[in-house]
């Protein structure tokens, strides 16, 4: 029997462009997660409500998902350093961050989708723009627009990102930050404020990551729970804190999903994710790029 | 223009165990100014108070940055800093899994200090030659030696008028610690800084310095107004030296 050779092809590029959005959903994460040490698990919960305030305005008024995001992710920004604001009154000045501040968290996941079902109910919601239907082929290549306009997205945002972190004196800060705050009060820095932008900022990029979602897949309020352990996992096989480290393992875990999924079928592709991550957590625990 | 400090009555206290009885300093502009005392004495409670890190319970501690006079007690460290006051702290404290060039251009993030940000790059590397040549290494991996040349170019990054160094000394081979008091010394002249420098090491500290105080418990046990005096005074002796 020939090899399907075309078939691997395709699930590879269909890998590339689901881990490009997997990377947008994870940015965020990596973000409070990886480079604050704050466990936000409600972070799905934000990413979900930009898509569904992303489909309000797509079915009232016919706004592209991705227009209503980038104008979102401002307040979503503003959101994001009130929530932060919050969690360090409230838990990390007084030192109970690691238990309460989980529990916080899952409060807030709770609560949104709770709201989101009160206001939308439990059916799935999709949104209609032009670039959902048509594919382009290149040979014998299928790169369905749904799935490539996000990935375009993802990764203009990985960018910016990553030039905010690694050249601006706030990003360098953010890195900072998690490994002696005193020592960045002796660099003229406030330690709360660092945080207080770089959540703000965690926040921002799960609007435009809520945009692309509803663009790829429907929504329903819980979706987001289907993306906590990847997202969790993507973070640390990266390498916490490092934004093209979770770039590449947000790519991979993408490609590996596929292949599973075209030659194995769709059961096994979290199993096959979950063992690379418990693989590479035990040949090299600071993940890919980990420093 | 004139940058000094001047310590009046400071007491300090964590909890009901006091740490510093009516300790007065006074670090005039240009000096480099030793304060002297074995462990738990006092000195890093002292270097935290000016640094807004620990509150006095009493007591003025006054900046004069560029002839301009600045009440430090109630300020935060940030707003200190931002004066144009840095403090190479006791254990280093860098940023061990950001790079040589990261943990330099983190001492940049004063407003004050960005314009001279190459400037200032040029001479941390001209003057700490194995820092150029592992910039791009992270600081966790260099050893104490180095450690603290980066430590001390850090906190030039900031720009400063007034330098604090607490222990430069600790964990450093006698080599390195006496190629670490050299460089604040050369750092000093070329910055024209104004140095206060809280050191176990007496005869290394007593090289570069103007003058010295010796703490003792938490208050001050004598002054040195030169290094002459506190070399011939009976109390160094019998500190230091057991006689």
């Amino acid at each position: 029997m020939d090899f399907p050779f075309e078939l691997l092809i395709n699930a590879v590029v269909a890998g590339l462009l689901l881990g490009a959005f997997y990377a947008a959903v994870t940015a965020g994460i990596s973000i409070s997660f990886g480079m604050l040490d704050i466990v936000n698990i409600g972070h799905p919960a934000f990413i979900i409500l930009g898509s569904y305030i992303a489909y309000y305005f797509n079915i009232n008024y016919h706004i592209d998902p991705i227009v209503t995001c980038l104008i979102l992710s401002p307040i979503f920004y503003f959101l994001g350093t009130a929530i932060y604001q919050v969690y360090y009154l409230s838990f990390e000045k007084r030192g109970q961050q690691s238990l309460r501040g989980l529990a916080f968290f899952f409060g807030v996941l709770f609560v949104t989708e709770v709201l989101l079902l009160l206001a939308f109910g439990v059916d799935y919601r999709y949104v209609a723009t032009s670039y959902i239907g048509p594919s382009i082929h290149v040979g014998f290549v299928d790169l369905p627009l749904r799935m490539l306009v996000p990935c375009i997205g993802s990764l203009i945002l990985f960018g910016g990102l990553q030039l905010f972190i690694s050249h601006t004196f706030t990003g360098r800060a953010v890195l900072a930050v998690s490994q002696d705050q005193l020592a960045l009060q002796l660099m003229a820095v406030d330690p709360i404020r660092i945080k207080r932008i770089a959540f703000g900022v965690s926040i921002a990029v799960a609007a435009m990551a809520g945009a692309f979602l509803i663009i790829i897949q429907p929504v329903e309020p819980s979706v987001g729970r289907e993306y906590i352990g990847r997202v969790f996992a993507i973070c640390v096989l990266g390498g916490m804190g490092s934004m093209p480290g979770t770039l590449i393992a947000a790519l991979l875990l993408g490609v590996i999903e596929s292949i599973t999924a075209t030659f194995y079928g769709p059961s096994w592709a979290p199993a096959v994710s979950f063992g690379v991550l418990l693989l590479t957590l035990a040949f090299r625990p600071s993940g890919i790029l980990g420093r | 223009m004139a940058n000094s400090i001047t310590i009046e009555n400071v007491h300090a206290a964590y909890g009901s165990v006091r740490v510093l009885e009516d300790v007065t300093i006074t670090v005039n502009s240009g000096e480099t100014v030793a304060l002297l005392g074995t462990n738990g004495n006092g000195k890093s409670t002292l270097m935290k108070c000016v640094m807004g890190i620990v509150r006095p319970v009493s007591g003025r501690i006054v900046a004069e940055i560029d002839g301009e006079k600045h009440d430090l007690v109630g300020r935060t460290t940030e707003q200190i800093v931002d004066l144009g006051i840095a403090l190479v702290p006791e254990g280093r404290r860098l940023f061990p899994k950001l790079t040589v060039e990261e943990n330099l251009l983190l001492g940049a993030s004063r407003r004050k200090a960005r314009a001279q940000i190459k400037a200032n790059m040029d001479f941390c590397f001209d003057a700490f030659s194995r820092l150029a040549e592992r910039r791009n290494q992270l600081a966790g991996s260099m050893s104490g030696g180095e450690q603290q040349m980066l430590a001390l170019a850090r906190a030039l990054m900031l720009s400063p008028r007034i330098l604090l160094v607490d222990e430069p000394s600790v964990g450093l081979a006698p080599l390195l610690v006496s190629r670490t008091i050299d460089a604040i010394k050369q750092l000093k002249d070329h910055y024209q800084l104004t140095v206060l420098m809280a050191e176990q090491n007496f005869k290394q500290a007593v090289r570069i310095a103007d003058h010295g105080y010796v703490i003792v418990h938490g208050k001050i046990a004598f002054e040195g107004r030169s290094a002459e005096e506190l070399n011939n005074n009976d109390l160094v002796r019998k500190l230091y030296l057991g006689m």
